[in-house]
């Protein structure tokens, strides 16, 4: 839970990204970087930007003006080929898991390999057997090998996003972005994805840039946590010495009105000290 | 309540007058819509009048089906080994040419989904391939390949594969558009290209949906097979066209109560195929899926007595007994197990190679045609063109088409007033009782599974060459399936409505007329549309086998070799099944 001791290189940079989309703006010349290594939370209410920010790092989105340079290579303006390899060095976690329910487990697994073959793929047979039983060892390290050649839909929501970890494995990757990953989990499953990115992190030497909404799993997980409001980065601090009333901020000093504070509570789930405050002052 | 007993019913009191409230805007396209269906019902009733049907007329026919079956005598079936080799011949054609649309559809399908498609262009074009592919009848096209092949199973099955493009296409398409996307982002978030995205993301998704759609379109080839027969394709279609032409009427009905059991044999089986591979019950389109849907249930509730299920919990399962004690190792699960899913999935998977293989097998295609066929095409094809009508006036072949139009609107117009009376009393929420609703959906099965070729024909020997028979083959066979889906969204209504004027001290007959029917009343139009759609093609066919119309005058054409009358036919043809399709788009999308 300690920032790297000594700097490692940037390995993911966005310099003033400004991302539109028609009248709305998704981002607002947003700076971000992160070193080799490190853990990073990105915080912030629903539509402040997170999940625009996490699909511009792997080129699923082109930004409308700034930079993006991801292991020493320029993503805007990439495409074809080049794109699908960086793409292939980048594991990509998403809230929803987004698993085939209808293909096995270790299937699942194998499609996280596709960049690294020709051609298409169906039927566990056609991945070779190199490819399975690496695949069988990732699910192995995510706790889940007895399940290998179950139907994805038969495990419950936190087994399916150990089985999303395992499948961005299988890409060998060297950056790893999850949105939101444990937003769709209960509290135990969560507790449990999140240690298990944690764990492997720091086994495999991975960058992780992770959005969530719990300000505490965000503060127990995180080496640095940054903070987005209106598409723009409003905090940007290691999380050692970091309090939860001073990350609340990020979300306390947008409560200016009714609506707002009522977004922070439904973002939060419950009224939490830093809404009840601000609430008082908004009453 | 003494006091609410006494109080006297207020007579109404009149209303304060009520400022003009404002009037509800009706769009002019609406408008247009509903008195294009006017004209339509008003045609109708006139095309009924036309094809006049009268009782008096239906009563002696009856004796005239008295008489019929006192001269045939016994039904007759040919020896038992010539009959054998003839199924399986019509069985090989149908599932070649199901399989050869199967395969033709996928690249169409991908083009036209629109979130696989390349562009708007390429989208377009497939759409309209499907709409070209199923509006040209099968039997149009049978016609034209028996022309360019030797004979033998190549037209038919050529026939049936360009054909059903249309429709499976179509539904391909449909099932694409409903995939979740997040398995296809997830492929490509991590590098895939994009065949490995519709591969890896989409394929596995659609499977299922795309094997029911095949399935289901090879009962309808199996059935549309027999009046391939009568343009000249090999089978037992065939077979039985030419005992009813040389008025051999025992054997002919023995050919049709076989390719009846045949019908319902290949329904039953599609059926336990589509619930043993998806794993879904079916939700029943004809007697087979009902004998399924009974067995699958009888099986469930056994299961469910052997096993309670134990619920999936998140932790990894802690070691159970010493037996199991030793967690797995990556060596030891490098092979998947052969577990009961497997076996099936492998059984299964064989089993629908070995069914292919030996389908295309028994047609004992010439497969030379295929390349010598080719230069014969320019000679044929000049023929074809330009197009005409021979000796016939256009006049009369004007009215040829109208009396096809006619027969497909005064049957639809018969099958929708049987349709929703049977269709409500098939329905749960308005049928009075269970044994009710229960026979209803009976009769309904009864009906769908005689073909409506077979009814045509065995009309057409009861009541003579013409138009009757034609328009009520169409209008029975019709009520099968629009009195099954009439059943089925009247079943899908919201309850509350139901049960608030029932509240209120509606009769049954005032909570279907108030609550259920105004909800049904969009799928309704919808349903109706398709079946005006169905029977225009099917009242074209029908007149291949003596039913009136321009079906007659399209055999005609083929057998006295006069092609320029046969393209002039097709494109009329043609033209009215585009017409009435738009009218049905259109009409879909106005009464949304």
């Amino acid at each position: 839970m300690t920032p790297p001791a000594e700097p490692a290189e940037t390995v993911v940079s966005l310099q003033g990204i400004t991302k539109r989309f028609g009248a709305t703006v998704a981002l607002d010349d947003a700076s971000v970087s992160v070193r080799r290594g490190e853990v990073v939370v990105l915080l912030g209410l629903s539509g402040s930007g997170k999940s625009t920010l996490l699909r511009h790092v792997d080129g699923l989105e082109q930004p409308s003006s700034g930079r993006v340079h991801v292991l020493g290579r320029e993503v805007t303006g990439l495409r074809g080929r080049a794109l699908r390899e960086l793409r292939s060095e980048i594991g990509f976690i998403f809230q929803q898991f987004e698993l085939v329910p209808s293909l096995t487990v270790l299937e699942n697994v194998l499609t996280g390999s596709l960049a690294q073959v020709r051609g298409p793929r169906l039927g566990l047979w056609s991945y070779g057997r190199a490819a399975r039983a690496e695949g069988l060892a990732r699910l192995e390290r995510v706790g889940l090998l007895e399940r290998a050649y179950q139907r994805a839909d038969t495990l419950s929501g936190g087994q399916q996003q150990r089985v999303a970890i395992a499948r961005a494995l299988m890409q060998r990757p060297q950056v790893l972005l999850a949105d939101e990953p444990v937003a769709s989990l209960d509290p135990e499953s969560s507790d449990q994805v999140m240690a298990l990115i944690r764990e492997i992190a720091v086994d495999e030497g991975l960058t992780v840039i992770c959005s969530l909404h719990q300000v505490d799993l965000a503060l127990s997980w995180a080496d640095r946590i940054v903070g987005l409001r209106h598409g723009g980065v409003v905090l940007d601090t290691p999380t050692e010495g970091l309090t939860k009333a001073q990350v609340m901020e990020i979300y306390g000093r947008v409560a200016t009105s009714t609506d707002q504070f009522e977004a922070i509570e439904h973002e939060l789930g419950t009224p939490s000290e830093a809404a009840v405050v601000t609430g008082d002052a908004v009453r | 309540m003494t006091v609410l007993a006494e109080r006297p019913r207020t007579a109404r009191a009149p209303l304060a007058p009520v400022a003009a409230a404002p009037r509800r805007r009706v769009s002019p396209e609406r408008v247009a819509a509903a008195l294009t269906l006017v004209a339509l019902l008003v045609a109708s009733v006139v095309a009924l009048r036309s094809v006049d049907i009268d009782p008096a007329r239906m009563l002696q026919s009856w004796t005239n089906a008295e008489r019929f079956f006192t001269r045939v005598g016994a039904v007759e079936f040919p020896p038992l080994g010539e009959l054998l080799q003839l199924t399986a011949l019509t069985l090989g054609l149908v599932i070649s040419g199901t399989v050869l649309a199967a395969v033709l559809s996928v690249p169409v399908a991908v083009l036209a989904a629109s979130n696989t498609t390349p562009g708007p262009a390429w989208r377009a074009a497939a759409r309209f391939v499907t709409v070209l592919a199923r509006a040209v009848p099968d039997v149009v096209l049978a016609m034209v390949f028996v022309l360019l092949f030797t004979l033998g199973a190549l037209p038919g099955i050529l026939a049936i594969g360009l054909h059903s493009v249309g429709m499976i296409a179509k539904l391909f398409a449909d099932a694409i558009e409903q995939v979740d996307e997040g398995p296809r982002t997830a492929v490509r978030a991590a590098g895939g290209t994009r065949l490995q995205q519709f591969t890896a993301g989409v394929l596995p998704q659609v499977l299922p949906s795309w094997v029911a759609t095949v399935l289901h379109r090879n009962d309808i080839n199996l059935r549309g097979s027999v009046i391939l027969g009568y343009v000249g394709v090999v089978g037992l279609g065939r077979e039985m066209s030419f005992a009813f032409k040389s008025l051999d009427y025992g054997l002919g009905l023995g050919y049709a109560v076989v390719i009846f059991v045949l019908c319902v044999v290949m329904e039953i089986v599609s059926s336990s195929v589509r619930a043993a591979m998806l794993g879904i019950a079916p939700t029943g389109r004809g007697l087979g899926d009902r004998v399924v849907r009974r067995a699958a249930r009888r099986r469930a509730d056994r299961a469910a007595q052997e096993s309670p299920v134990a619920p999936a919990t998140d932790r990894a399962p802690a070691p159970r007994g010493s037996a199991a004690a030793a967690a797995p190792t990556v060596a030891a699960m490098a092979r998947r197990p052969w577990d009961r899913t497997r076996v099936r999935d492998v059984t299964w998977g064989w089993a629908a190679v070995a069914v292919v293989v030996l389908g295309v097998v028994v047609c004992d295609i010439a497969w030379s045609d295929l390349v010598t066929v080719w230069s014969g095409v320019p000679a044929v094809a000049v023929q074809f063109w330009p197009p005409s009508f021979g000796s016939y006036e256009t006049s009369v072949m004007v009215a040829a088409m109208g009396e096809t139009v006619a027969i497909a609107l005064a049957a639809t117009l018969l099958t929708l007033v049987a349709s929703v009376v049977v269709g409500s009393f098939a329905a749960r929420n308005v049928a009075p009782t269970r044994g009710v609703r229960s026979g209803s959906r009976l009769l309904l099965v009864g009906i769908r599974g005689v073909p409506e070729v077979i009814l045509a024909i065995v009309l057409i020997v009861v009541t003579g060459l013409g138009t009757q028979a034609g328009t009520l083959a169409l209008a029975l066979g019709g009520i099968g399936l629009l009195g099954k889906l009439l059943a089925d969204s009247f079943e899908e209504v919201s309850a509350g409505p139901e049960r608030a004027l029932a509240a209120t001290g509606a009769s049954r007959l005032q909570v279907w007329a108030g609550a259920t029917l105004p909800q049904g009343t969009r799928a309704l139009v919808g349903h109706t549309f398709y079946m005006l759609d169905t029977n225009i093609r099917a009242a074209t066919l029908l007149g291949i086998v003596g039913a009136g119309g321009i079906g007659y005058h399209l055999l005609n054409a083929s057998q006295g070799s006069n092609y320029g009358a046969v393209t002039g036919i097709v494109l009329m043809i043609l033209v009215t099944v585009l017409v009435v399709e738009g009218l049905a788009m259109w009409m879909r999308r106005v009464f949304r």
